[in-house]
């Protein structure tokens, strides 16, 4: 490996400046973005809450299916936002050349992508709020411990918002992009507990739906939200930390090589 | 546009530098990719204020060489100093001090002019209050202020380009690295651009600049590189360049196509070197003498006219190419 920037130590300033950049880009185009932080989420909670729950009536662990579903939806929409910000939004930095200046000022790569993990945990945040506050407003969410839900949050931003880089980094133009949605997103999305049980699935995919990185985050939201947290949760957490150092290293290594040559 | 007095050798700037501590020194540089050299052993130093160019055509090295200097391309060997800061040891501490203006203008199309400019001072290093201050400095000095709000993609390609040099500025840089400062834009936005680095250059900013516009290089440089295939061919003042390689006077003939064959054969039967670009022939034959063109007057649709020797002339010279392909 070429560590064409040394690294000693990491500037605090680098950071801040990134996640301020992204800030006020996301402030300008508020109006757009909401859409997708609060309405998409919402539109696709009220669907299943109402519709899909009123033809499940049992379900185990919870109360109602969208007591059961609420939280699975919520870690869904803070990984499509994690993600995207560092696959397509990074993409379009590295080929618009807005990380190339940014490395023209004392920052490094390894700076850039904790700006940007940081700036995709802020996402996940911001749509975890949101969908809760009307989850609650609804009464599909209540007690206190449901706050929580922002500990899984943050752990899917920090994962997926790494994950993204290994696409962004490598990617030769945006249609390889849609890998993201084809490969990673789309299937976790559908097969990480958030709308029925693993325990429902064959017997023979359980253990890869265990494995799913969306998977943890599912269990661990759902544990605050229906207060049935066991030691469970924290293998879970263990396993998404772990995941996380695997693939934040590699997304710096990744995205060193595509800006320094 | 003639040459105008930056480039003369009796510059201010130039003349006050010691010759002895060059700001900008680079030592036997060499960059591989999959085992070509695309920089192969490059020597120069820069004077502090002195302008210098590298001038080449494309693919010759010179967007490498700048990425290696402002720690975007890590060397392979040799050795890089800027402002007595080891380049290849520690590029972090060079971009606190340096300007970079990289080839695409990078700028940040989700931000506002302004939110460009104080976005990168805050980046390199400027408190927010002061980056703020600078960035109302920059855009004033490049006549960008009423343009502050606006979006990045609203403006001209002139506009973007003098804000990535304005945005260089955001750090009061001693030296400034510009890759190709007007590679694309049109005449008017070039001489722009030519007028805010020769202000630049009279405030004692050291700029080190590549190019493949020899009138740039003429304009712009106190001194200059010929660059191709990852080496410098040579170097020295324009006017030396020119003296050393390129002839006093070339003949220029403007020749309609049917006329073309009988101009060849003239000049081939009098065994006169010339060149032909477009509709153009260039006669460069001899050497301080004007070739005899005379048994051309009588030939119909040839128009002769006669223009001093450049640096265009100069590379031909060198490598036997044309600057521009």
């Amino acid at each position: 490996m070429n560590f064409a920037i040394p690294t000693p130590g990491i500037r605090r300033r680098s950071i801040t400046g990134l996640w301020l950049r992204h800030a006020v880009a996301f402030v300008r185009y508020w109006k757009f973005v909401i859409t997708w932080v609060l309405i998409e989420p919402v539109v696709a909670l009220v669907a299943v809450g109402f519709g899909i729950g009123k033809l499940v009536t049992e379900v185990e662990g919870a109360e109602s299916y969208a007591e059961f579903v609420t939280p699975g939806l919520i870690m869904g929409s803070a990984m499509f936002h994690a993600l995207f910000e560092t696959s397509w939004n990074a993409y379009n930095r590295i080929d618009n050349d807005v990380y190339e200046t940014a490395l023209t000022t004392p920052i490094t790569v390894l700076e850039v992508t904790l700006g940007d993990i940081l700036w995709a945990i802020t996402r996940a945040l911001m749509t975890t709020i949101g969908v809760a506050i009307v989850a609650v407003i609804f009464g599909w969410i209540d007690g206190w411990l449901a706050i929580g839900i922002l500990i899984p949050a943050v752990m899917m931003g920090a994962l997926f918002g790494a994950m993204g880089f290994l696409f962004s980094a490598v990617a030769p133009h945006t249609t390889f992009l849609t890998l993201v949605f084809t490969l990673v997103a789309t299937p976790l999305y559908f097969f990480s507990g958030a709308f029925f049980p693993i325990s429902i699935l064959p017997e023979w995919v359980q253990p890869i739906a265990w494995a799913m990185p969306l998977t943890p985050g599912v269990h661990i939201a759902r544990g605050f939200a229906l207060g049935n947290l066991d030691i469970t949760h924290l293998w879970a957490a263990i396993y998404v930390v772990a995941l996380t150092a695997l693939m934040w290293p590699a997304a710096v290594y990744l995205l060193r090589r595509r800006l320094i040559k | 546009m003639g040459r105008g007095d930056v480039t003369e050798e009796s510059n201010p700037n130039a003349a006050a530098a010691s010759p002895r501590n060059p700001i900008i020194q680079v030592e036997g540089i060499r960059k591989l990719y999959g085992g070509i050299a695309a920089v192969d052993g490059i020597t120069f130093s820069v004077q502090p204020g002195e302008t210098y160019g590298l001038l080449g055509p494309n693919g010759a090295g010179k967007t490498t060489t700048m990425r290696m200097l402002s720690g975007l391309a890590p060397v392979d060997s040799g050795t890089i100093s800027v402002a007595g800061i080891d380049v290849v040891k520690d590029s972090r501490a060079v971009r606190e001090v340096m300007g970079v203006v990289t080839q695409h203008d990078g700028l940040d199309g989700g931000l506002t002019v302004f939110q460009n400019l104080i976005l990168y001072g805050f980046l390199a290093g400027l408190s927010r209050k002061h980056a703020k201050n600078r960035t109302h400095e920059v855009l004033e000095f490049f006549g960008l202020r009423d343009r502050s709000k606006s979006n990045v993609y609203e403006l001209s390609g002139g506009m973007k380009r003098r804000l990535a040099i304005a945005r260089s500025m955001m750090i009061s840089p001693r030296v400034i690295v510009m890759d190709e400062p007007s590679t694309g834009l049109d005449p008017q936005s070039r001489n722009r651009v030519w007028e805010e680095l020769a202000v630049l250059k009279e405030a004692g900013v050291t700029v080190l600049l590549s190019t493949h516009y020899m009138e740039e290089a003429t304009v712009l440089c106190d001194r200059l590189s010929i660059l191709d295939n990852g080496k410098i061919l040579d170097e020295g003042t324009p006017d030396q360049m020119i003296e050393r390689h390129a002839p006093k006077e070339v003949a220029q003939l403007r020749v309609l196509p049917a006329s073309l064959r009988i101009v060849r054969e003239y000049l081939t039967q009098r065994e006169i070197t010339f060149r032909e670009v477009g509709a153009l022939v260039s006669v460069t034959g001899l050497n301080g003498d004007r070739p005899d063109l005379s048994g051309l007057n009588d030939v119909d649709g040839v128009r002769t006219s006669y223009r001093a020797g450049n640096l265009e002339d100069v590379f031909l010279a060198i490598t036997g190419r044309e600057l521009r392909d």
